[in-house]
């Protein structure tokens, strides 16, 4: 504390000790430094900015007590209850910049499922009724043709081993079924190519509004208008394995031919009451589902129960598992506010947090398949936001579609894709994200 | 005294008889100075015991009296032992009397009606004593009232005398009851007995007009009285009115009577050289009586023992002002208001002497000072100091503050008006807050667009995953609830009245009036099955391709459905929740104006022969066989099943416009015209429950939610309210109504507002379409 002569208000100032986990170019000294307090994050860049003498100066977000400075420090130590006597520690990250979008790819209709699961194509499905592949180039290489109606939702089925050779994933369409492609990657030209569903997955009695596949790959679940979710299992019969074969030589062949093999659902598991707007199967031996009648449940694959039940006060529209312990459920609706739930946290059905910054639905979320603090979130306002749960602001929003963004996905990892009503895929690249 | 008490036994048997009457007559004649005692005998009719005692004693005891009496006095005295100077021959009386009264007390010792006549016998025996001061004053004061000491006492009262003299004279009584309460007979059609133990009769009584009369014609009416006892009329002679006049008067009756008689001294002593004394009694000579004494106590332990009571509680009046401040009964006008007084002027003080002290003088530069300020503000009078009281000149301000007195009192309150205290927050019904409602919708947050004109009809499927809507630019179009995307459009070219979605979820089928057309479609949604179904039901029957006067089936080749063609224009229609039957309403149709068709046999009937009114609206009950249906200003409710008219609900609208029943079935609501809307409870009563006047314009539509407790209400004004309506299973609970919500949005077109409103039949969801073209959906 010094007081300067005049009138002067006395400026408070406060023992920070700046910490990371930067490789040593960007470390500063790890000694305590006085700043004045009312520093907010800009201020305290410049400082670090400073301390290194970097020669392009770069933006640093500043975390206290694991939590986004967003504010001044003196007024976080306040609401945080924070004594400012003793030092504070004050990690400091690169900032999360906007990523670059780059040419939207145009579909047809308007797109209703993205996924980023392959690291080299994109998939999309369609209200077109096709689903489509896109390489990195932004061509689209693969037109999954079979749907009579539009897609819903899409799976990419996880392959252990064969995943640089083929792609398999599992559509959900209004058609009242699901379809399973196989994709042979090494067989995908620069040229569209075309290609029909291997498996029909019939059964709902309705639209099927969510599918997900299981870690083995071997099942998927389906979650539809009809409130039921069913399971299929994918694994071949024993005179399937020519059928494979008899796939590939079909696609080799580019003959197209009707003989889709049907598929019944193994198991049904009944709960819910209105339509399954969600599902997630990360974990091997739990579904987890959400639905319109506003409820979150857990269900155990292999007795076909009802184990954990959520309640929300709003239709649920788009789930996912992830960030902390690969266990928190975020979720959202018909509602602006997304929704993170803790299902570990006994007795407790109130969410550990509620982002609020869209203005309409939100229609999809996902959180960073390796991140545990990064979420997307997709809404209905044309907005993608990055959110990390460490601050209540969103790190990043994405305003470059032109209506309803229906489907927001991770790309290898720092790159965004996310499909709307305005028919375009839009990609975002080079995310510096820090985890 | 075995004599008295078989006396006393005599006499209690009831109404004297005529042989006892007459006995203590000759008594009277036999003795001088007993006439008191006739007096009293009579009088004893009102007490009978007692006095039967002193008559007994008057008469039997006579005798015996003065040994007996002098030795038990003297006895008692010498125990009292308190008297200077006893003189026991002169007190005799008292003695006496004492006897008696012991006799008494032996007899009914603790007889509590007897204290009571005792102290009834004492109290007129003083009434006698104050009446008779000459006799009082011989007695000194301790024959007190005593018949028998009266008697003793050689004195004759004229007035006595007189008073004997009168009561000999009296006519005896006709009626012989007694002295008993006259209302014992008020009942009986007789008033008593003869002496010969006869009843009398009862007179009839005249009336007002007759004795009026009587007393026009009878200058003697007037001197007539009616005496109760005997029932009959008495006619006054002079001498009795002259002796009523003189005792109104407060004079003696008797006028012969001189109060003012010279004394007469009694004591001849002029002769007697050495008189004893004419100096009045020595206060130190009186003996007070042991018989009062006795009486005292009997009545000191009668009041101790709570028998009589002495200071009575005052009555309190029966009636009285329940509201009346008691110390300011007079400030109460006659209505019962408190009036103000007038308000007074202000007394003059030292200020407005004419020499007021210095202190109160201001300056000059205060009085300079009040002319800067305001006219309000400005002191009225200032104070100024004259030498004398001659000098102050005429007040300026006179007829201003007479006219300023005037209106104040032109202008007061006369009466303080009660108005009652309260808060009138206290007169809302107390609602829950729409806070604890929820879910309820609220916030738009999607928009289906696509239409050009007016969306007038919504309808949805039965998951709400499907919304239709019917257009003023001819179009029907298909939308997907939760993108909003628009799946389908039907363009028929001409404005579509109403799109209604079958309830049935194996019929996919959605129903459009437009014109005189209702046009059956299939949705193409739903499985295989399903919409295997709707196409076998959507081709012409054979049986269907009659001609039908009431309408006709037939192929519509654009939209590959089928068209019911009516002759008149189709407002509405209505599926029945099978989805097998419809109702449409043509109101130009007059009797034709509802028809109902069937699907599966693809007829049409008219149910009705004529209609009281133009036909607006018609509803199917939710579970039972009933058909609403809505004309101008009632709405009937017709058991389809008995084919007859179950109920008519009195709306007290003019213009229904809109029908809405809660999936209960057993509450409705009714939009109109003129802006109101109401609620029934037909269990409850045939008249409206509640009525709701939330909006400026035209009512369009109401709806209920299938599952939430929810109902809404749009209107041309461009705002749809939301209304919270719980409807309890107990029928004892009436439903409880609160409003939620007004919400915005839709632009007023050609003063058309919020044309349709539909909620989500899963959701909390609210469907609006207005003539903007647009359909919001309205979500919690």
């Amino acid at each position: 504390m010094d007081t300067t002569n005049g009138e002067e208000v006395v400026e408070r100032q406060i023992q920070v000790k700046f910490v990371t986990k930067l490789p040593p170019a960007l470390r500063v000294v790890s000694s305590a430094f006085a700043i004045p307090a009312k520093l907010g994050r800009y201020g305290l860049s410049e400082v670090v900015n400073t301390l290194l003498g970097l020669e392009r100066p770069q933006p640093f977000d500043f975390l206290i007590d694991g939590e986004l400075l967003r504010t001044s420090i003196e007024q976080f130590l306040l609401t945080k209850g924070i004594t400012a006597e003793t030092t504070v520690t004050v990690e400091y990250i690169p900032v999360v910049l906007p990523p670059e979008p780059q040419q939207p790819r145009a579909h047809d209709e308007w797109v209703s499922a993205v996924s980023g699961f392959n690291s080299k194509f994109i998939i999309t499905g369609s209200y077109d009724n096709h689903g489509r592949l896109w390489n990195a180039a932004g061509e689209c290489v693969v037109l999954l043709q079979g749907h009579t109606d539009c897609i819903t939702s899409l799976a990419p089925i996880p392959a252990p081993g064969s995943s640089a050779k083929q792609l398999q994933l599992v559509t959900a369409s209004k058609d009242h079924t699901l379809r399973f492609w196989q994709v042979a990657l090494n067989e995908v030209t620069s040229s569209t190519t075309t290609l029909k569903p291997s498996k029909r997955l019939k059964g709902h009695t309705s639209s099927v509004q969510s599918v997900a596949a299981s870690p083995s790959g071997n099942e998927v679940c389906s979650g539809s208008w009809d409130a039921s979710i069913k399971l299929w299992s994918l694994r071949d019969e024993p005179e399937g394995e020519e059928d494979t074969g008899g796939k590939k030589r079909r696609l080799e062949t580019g003959a197209v031919s009707s003989t889709e093999k049907q598929v019944d659902a193994r198991a049904t598991l009944q709960g819910h009451t209105q339509v399954v707007g969600a599902l997630d199967w990360s974990e091997r031996e739990t579904i987890y589902s959400a639905s319109w009648d506003h409820s979150l449940r857990t269900w155990d694959v292999e007795t076909a129960v009802n184990t954990h039940t959520l309640t929300s006060s709003k239709a649920l529209h788009c789930l996912s598992v992830g960030g902390e312990g690969n266990a928190l459920l975020a979720a959202g609706g018909a509602d602006h506010v997304l929704r993170i739930w803790d299902p570990r946290l006994p007795g407790t059905v109130a969410p550990v947090s509620q982002l609020s910054s869209h203005t309409s639905w939100i229609s999809a979320c996902k959180w960073h398949p390796k991140s545990t603090f990064h979420l997307l979130t997709a809404s209905y306002d044309g907005t993608v936001k990055l959110w990390d749960t460490r601050a209540t602001i969103p790190l990043v929003t994405l305003t470059q579609h032109k209506d309803k963004v229906l489907s927001a996905d991770w790309w290898k990892d720092n790159n965004i894709v996310s499909g709307g009503a305005d028919s375009q895929l839009h990609i975002y690249l080079k995310l510096n994200l820090s985890f | 005294m075995a004599s008295v008490v078989t006396k006393r036994k005599t006499r209690s048997q009831g109404p004297p008889t005529p042989e006892e009457k007459p006995k203590p007559k000759p008594v009277v004649e036999d003795d001088g100075p007993i006439p008191e005692v006739i007096v009293a005998g009579d009088d004893s009719d009102s007490d009978p015991e007692i006095s039967t005692d002193g008559e007994e004693s008057g008469e039997d005891g006579m005798s015996e009296e003065g040994g007996e009496g002098e030795a038990e006095s003297g006895s008692e005295d010498e125990a009292d032992g308190d008297d200077d100077d006893f003189d026991g021959s002169e007190y005799g009386s008292g003695e006496e009397g004492d006897e008696s009264s012991g006799d008494e007390e032996e007899v009914d010792e603790d007889a509590r009606n007897y204290v009571l006549d005792v102290m009834k016998d004492f109290l007129t025996g003083a009434v006698g004593t104050n009446g008779e001061g000459g006799k009082e004053e011989e007695a000194n004061g301790n024959g007190v009232g005593e018949p028998e000491g009266e008697a003793e006492g050689e004195a004759v009262n004229p007035t006595a005398a007189e008073e004997s003299d009168s009561s000999e004279d009296e006519v005896p009584d006709r009626n012989t009851i007694g002295d008993v309460p006259l209302e014992w007979y008020k009942n009986e059609d007789h008033i008593g007995y003869t002496k010969d133990g006869l009843k009398i009769k009862k007179q009839a009584r005249r009336d007002q007009l007759d004795t009026f009369l009587a007393r026009t014609e009878d200058a003697n009416e007037w001197r007539k009285v009616y005496d109760e006892y005997n029932d009959e009329e008495v006619e006054l002679t002079k001498e009795e009115i002259d002796m009523i006049r003189r005792l109104r008067q407060g004079k003696i009756p008797h006028a012969e009577v001189n109060p003012y008689e010279p004394y007469v001294d009694w004591f001849e002593y002029e002769d007697k050289g050495h008189p004893l004394s004419s100096a009045p009694e020595p206060k130190r000579r009186f003996i007070p009586s042991k018989w009062e004494a006795k009486k005292v106590v009997k009545l000191v332990r009668a009041i101790r023992k709570g028998w009589i009571k002495l200071d009575k509680p005052k009555e309190k009046p029966e009636f009285y002002l329940m509201w009346g401040d008691d110390l300011k009964t007079s400030d109460k006008t006659a209505n019962g208001l408190a009036y103000i007084a007038a308000p007074k002027t202000k007394l003059p003080g030292h200020e407005e002497s004419y020499n007021p002290p210095v202190e109160y003088i201001p300056t000059p530069e205060e009085v300079k000072s009040y002319e800067s300020m305001y006219e309000e503000d400005r002191p009225k009078f200032i104070p100024t100091r004259f030498p004398s009281l001659r000098q102050v000149p005429a007040y300026p301000r006179y007829i201003n503050e007479i006219f300023e007195r005037c209106l104040d009192l032109y202008l007061c309150p006369r009466q303080k008006k009660d108005r009652k205290q309260f808060d009138p927050e206290t007169l809302i019904p107390k609602l829950p807050k729409p806070k604890d409602l929820q879910p309820y919708p609220s916030t738009c947050y999607m928009e289906y667009r696509g239409h050009n004109a007016a969306v007038t009809s919504m309808s949805t499927d039965s998951t709400g995953e499907w919304l239709a809507t019917g257009s003023m630019d001819g179009t029907v179009r298909l939308w997907d609830v939760q993108s909003g995307r628009c799946r389908k459009v039907w363009d028929f070219g001409l404005k579509i009245n109403n799109v209604q979605w079958n309830p049935n979820p194996q019929i996919n089928m959605l129903g459009v009036a437009v014109d005189k057309d209702v046009v059956l479609l299939s949705t193409e949604l739903g499985g295989e099955e399903v919409i295997a179904n709707v196409s076998s039901l959507l081709t012409l029957k054979e049986a269907g391709a009659e001609e039908s006067p009431l309408a006709t089936w037939g192929l519509d080749e654009k939209f590959k459905s089928l068209r019911v063609r009516q002759p008149f224009v189709v407002q509405s229609f209505v599926w029945h929740h099978k989805g097998d039957y419809f109702a449409t309403v043509a109101p130009d149709g007059i009797t034709k104006s509802v028809l109902v068709h069937q699907l599966s046999k693809q007829q049409s009937q008219n149910p009705f022969r004529k209609h009281h009114g133009r036909v607006v609206r018609v509803l199917f009950h939710p579970q039972r066989p009933f058909l609403f249906v809505a004309t101008k200003m009632h709405v009937r409710i017709y058991n389809l099943a008995k084919q007859q008219l179950s109920k008519k609900l009195m709306t007290s609208l003019n213009e229904i416009s809109s029908m809405a029943i809660h999936p209960g079935g057993d509450n409705l609501i009714l939009g109109s015209q003129e802006s109101k809307m109401v609620w029934f409870d037909m269990d409850l009563s045939t008249k409206p429950y509640k009525a709701f006047k939330n909006h400026t314009k035209d009512i369009r539509a109401v709806a209920f939610h299938k599952t939430y407790p929810l109902f809404a209400s749009c209107s041309d004004d461009g705002t749809t309210s939301v209304f919270h309506g719980m409807v309890y299973s107990d029928l004892l609970q009436n439903p409880l109504l609160v409003p939620l919500k007004i919400l915005l949005g839709h632009k007023t077109v050609n003063h058309k507002g919020v044309m349709d409103c539909l909620f989500h039949p899963r959701q909390p969801w609210l469907f609006t379409s207005g003539a903007d073209s647009i359909v919001k959906l309205y979500c919690n």
